[in-house]
């Protein structure tokens, strides 16, 4: 009897412990892209993604013997209001001419109505920061300050560049007035200068403009053939379907419409669900399908046109080594953060190969299940942050840990201690992926 | 040893300088005596012309004897004024407050602010005139003070270079001494119990402004409540735009004024000569009028970078010169934002919805139990249409008489000088105080308002209230009435 109580006690706790390992140990790869959109629908629209709310605190332990000694980072801004009036244009032109001519179902002018609201909640802000930008931003800078304090003590110098653009501006502004509010003795210096644009913000135009290569273009057609339209919605919004084809583009509405739904996720609107909700978990599932294809086609290592892309932030990756080389052999180097966009975040961390991001494919069916998912990267106040660790400043080991929104990442290269990598390795290897694009 | 013409020139600037004081003490004594009399017409009906004129010329000769330097002194001994309304508030010194009266403490100020020293925002003013000084000097055209200048010029589109419009090194010091200034002088109202709205245009050098005076206050409140926003949605009072006094500001009638004022404060030649050794050239390339504003303006924008105290260009202009360029600059802004005559005298009204606004505020914290600070970063011409409007000082000038802008007090350099502001500082016994008192600093000194007290420079705020609240129903009746005639 005894025995049985063992054993199944024991069967017990195997099960128990496993579960618990299950749950704690694997969740993102367990999870697929649909769960993720279950659990938070604005994950379907890539760079509107929202950052997280709380981020686990699971930092594997310094090194023996070293600390952190400086942090080198490049961030997005937080939640904006969208950036140019034309993405909500587009639907609402449609859906008020279909008004205009007494086409919408009674749910029709629901959603007529709440697109009223949203336009005249955004008119006159386009692209600016929202509230809710800055409480991430000022988070993300309490975090980084409370989770490296050998870093941020006393009078650490914080050295913040950010774009010229006003939200870039604004975000560092809440960051650093955070960090003071931690440690108001840091020593902070902020610039926003045209001077530091050839980095912090650089736009590629040669890449940017042959990045749908006719090959390209004909996968990517073939991708999103089966994904955009949705009838359903036709039939939800508009009294007959057909007859406002001839007004309504059923393809482009049903894009622009989901993206404007979930947008709000970044303003005060943020309670108001009704046009997300609008939509099935395989609608959104789509539309994240044809849009992270899309990002990884002008921004990820793709075949099928060259895999350059990534290349577009070299200047950025050769300043990111050259400040971490001057940084390394000051005593005291504090921190250098930087503050910019997505479309420079993800190229960076494609270019790098963080978290196998350098994936290389011209199969664009591979992407989802090879676990290129963009929204994972870059929603609002998206960072990368580089903490680099050595025993003391004769220390030759330095030790560096990548870590993306706040998680530990991985790079493609060897390591006797990862997370941590040393250094020397990891800046012979960009380098070398510079090398060929000087 | 002097030469002839050096002592002739001597002379020439002595003589100036007498004239200038003659006409100064003539035009304060005329300004002097039609200010008094027009403050005396109402009260006075009944006494007799005779003891008026007796009463005015007793209050002349007390004000005569404490009066200051002249602009052109002034501007000889800082010529940086001379930029004016670019000229960088010095703020070494903290200025000091009369004692407000007795159970009085400041709850709440009111802020509008100019952004701190940045670079000027045209390109083209760094560039243009290096490049006809460049094309001079490969023709071999230039003086050997014009090959020096050429170097300057050079050093500093260097400087601006990529960093036009943006906040300076100094401009972010003067952010944050500011802000610690603010701090150590209305401690009752800069407390971690207090709740600190910080606002900014769109536009960066603002922005910045606004970011380094935020982080400043951070390091120096914990906690701190704030709500820091910078959004086209409030351009209404941050950034006014209006389509009806800007098609006034020039009409022709001003503009052949203005003409005429800078044609008779205009002399480069002297200037080009020093500069080019070529007539034919000068004549052919150079267009002397603008080359020297250029000149002028970029001496005047060296103080708020690095390259000041290195490199000048003042010493180009002769003090005549300098004051000459300094009217025509004030003249300008006087037209564009004060209550200059020759255009109808409403173009301090572009600032009236921040007016009201700064009044409805006002209204509105009185009741609160914690103090407030509203801090908000605009455009520094901005900062000097509201000075205009609300008539702080000698600001609210209504004349045609360009030549005597100076002498009457308005003067761009102390009116709206770079990382300048207004406040409008709030005193209560309580709160619920009915009797609540304000003190306005203009650019940190206390300000003179067009409103009668017992308590200046402390002024019943329900009388601030009616009288501004007056002026500008007054001003929005006529604009309605007209309107409603088209």
């Amino acid at each position: 009897m005894k025995k049985l109580i063992y054993t199944l006690f024991g069967k017990v706790l195997v099960i128990g412990v496993s579960l618990f390992y299950f749950c704690t140990l694997s969740p993102s790869h367990a999870q697929t892209v649909k769960d993720l959109i279950i659990q938070k629908p604005v994950y379907a629209s890539c760079n509107y993604n929202t950052y997280p709310d709380s981020i686990p605190n699971n930092l594997t332990p310094s090194p023996e013997g070293k600390k952190p000694f400086y942090i080198s980072h490049y961030g997005r801004h937080g939640s904006r209001y969208i950036s140019s009036r034309s993405g909500y244009d587009i639907p609402f032109r449609m859906i008020a001419h279909a008004d205009s001519v007494n086409e919408l179902t009674p749910t029709g002018e629901r959603v007529f109505d709440e697109m009223k609201l949203i336009m005249a909640d955004t008119e006159r802000r386009w692209g600016e920061l929202t509230s809710y930008g800055k409480i991430q931003h000022r988070r993300i800078a309490r975090r980084m300050v409370e989770r490296f304090p050998e870093i941020f003590c006393d009078d650490a110098r914080v050295s913040c560049v950010s774009t010229i653009v006003p939200r870039c501006i604004e975000s560092m502004g809440v960051a650093m007035a955070e960090m003071k509010q931690v440690n108001p003795k840091l020593r902070i210096t902020m610039v926003a200068s045209q001077r530091n644009q050839w980095y912090m913000n650089h736009q590629d135009r040669k890449l940017r403009k042959n990045f749908m290569t006719p090959e390209a273009k004909k996968a990517y057609d073939a991708y999103i053939s089966s994904r955009m339209g949705n009838s359903r919605l036709m039939e939800l919004i508009f009294k007959n379907p057909d007859i406002v084809k001839e007004i309504v583009d059923e393809e482009q509405f049903n894009y622009y419409l989901i993206k404007m739904g979930l947008f709000q996720q970044n303003t005060h609107f943020y309670k108001n669900t009704y046009l997300q909700d609008l939509f099935e978990i395989d609608e959104l599932y789509n539309m994240w399908q044809i849009d992270n294809v899309y990002w990884y086609i002008q921004h990820g290592a793709c075949k099928l046109n060259g895999e350059k892309q990534p290349t577009s932030q070299r200047f950025l990756l050769r300043r990111l080594i050259a400040d971490a080389d001057s940084c390394i052999s000051l005593e005291k180097p504090g921190a250098q953060l930087r503050f910019g966009h997505e479309t420079v975040l993800l190229p960076l961390v494609c270019l790098i190969g963080i978290n196998g991001f350098d994936l290389a494919t011209d199969n664009l069916d591979e992407l989802e299940e090879k676990g290129w998912w963009c929204s994972s990267v870059f929603p609002m106040g998206a960072n990368l942050q580089f903490i680099f660790y050595r025993s003391s400043p004769k220390d030759k080991d330095v030790l560096v840990k990548v870590l993306l929104n706040e998680q530990e990442a991985t790079l493609p290269i060897a390591t006797d201690c990862a997370p941590y990598y040393h250094w020397a390795d990891v800046r012979n290897f960009c380098l070398g992926k510079l090398e060929n694009n000087p | 040893m002097t030469t002839v013409s050096e002592k002739a020139k001597k002379e020439k600037v002595n003589l100036f300088k007498f004239n200038e004081r003659l006409h100064l003490s003539y035009r304060k004594n005329e300004y002097l005596c039609r200010s008094i009399l027009n403050f005396m017409r109402p009260l006075n009906f009944n006494v007799p012309k005779l003891a008026r004129i007796f009463v005015v010329g007793m209050l002349l000769m007390s004000t005569m004897t404490t009066s200051g330097q002249t602009i052109a002194e002034e501007l000889k001994a800082d010529p940086n004024r001379a930029a004016g309304n670019f000229y960088a508030l010095p703020i070494g010194k903290m200025p000091k407050d009369t004692p407000a009266p007795k159970g009085k403490k400041p709850f709440y100020i009111n802020h509008y602010g100019s952004p701190g020293s940045y670079y000027r925002e045209s390109n083209s003013l760094y560039e243009e005139p290096y490049a006809v000084f460049a094309k001079a000097d490969s023709l071999g055209k230039l003086t050997k003070l014009g090959q020096e200048v050429k170097q300057r010029l050079d050093l500093l589109r260097r400087d601006a270079k990529d960093r036009t419009g943006e906040l300076t090194t100094k401009g972010v010091e003067q952010c944050r001494e500011l802000i610690r200034q603010m701090v150590k002088r209305f401690p009752d109202i800069l407390t971690p119990n207090g709740y600190y709205s910080c606002r900014s245009i769109v536009q960066n050098n603002c922005l910045m402004t606004l970011e380094e005076s935020l982080v400043e206050l951070s390091s120096m409140m914990q906690p701190m409540k704030t709500n820091v926003m910078a959004t086209h949605r409030e351009d209404r009072f941050m950034a006014p735009q209006d389509k009806v006094l800007e098609a006034m500001r020039w009409d022709s009638l001003t503009l052949a004024r203005y003409d005429r004022f800078l044609a008779l404060n205009t002399g480069n030649a002297r200037l080009m000569e020093s500069l080019f050794t070529d007539q034919n050239f000068l004549i052919n390339q150079v267009d002397p009028e603008s080359l020297s504003r250029q000149l002028f303006v970029l001496a005047g924008s060296i103080q708020h970078t690095e390259l000041a105290g290195k490199v000048t260009l003042f010493d180009l202009f002769t003090p005549t010169e300098i004051l000459s360029h300094w009217k025509k600059l004030n003249a300008k802004y006087y037209i564009t934002n004060g209550a200059c005559t020759l255009n109808g005298g409403t173009q301090p009204y572009i600032q009236r919805a921040a007016l009201r606004n700064m009044i409805h505020m006002g209204d509105s914290v009185q009741k609160r139990e914690y103090p407030m600070v509203h801090m908000r970063y605009v455009n520094e011409n901005m900062v000097m249409a509201l000075a205009c409007l609300m008539e702080l000082d000698n600001c609210g000038l209504q004349t045609d008489n360009l030549d005597a802008l100076g002498d009457m007090g308005w003067i761009t350099y102390r009116i709206a000088p770079i990382a300048g502001s207004i406040m409008i500082v709030h005193y209560r016994s309580e709160v619920g105080d009915p009797d609540v008192l304000v003190k306005v600093l203009l650019n940190g000194e206390e300000a003179r308002l067009p409103i009668e007290s017992d308590c200046a420079p402390y002024y019943h705020w329900e009388d601030v209230k009616r009288y501004y609240l007056r002026k500008l129903y007054r001003y929005e009746n006529i604009r309605l009435n007209k309107e409603v005639k088209k």
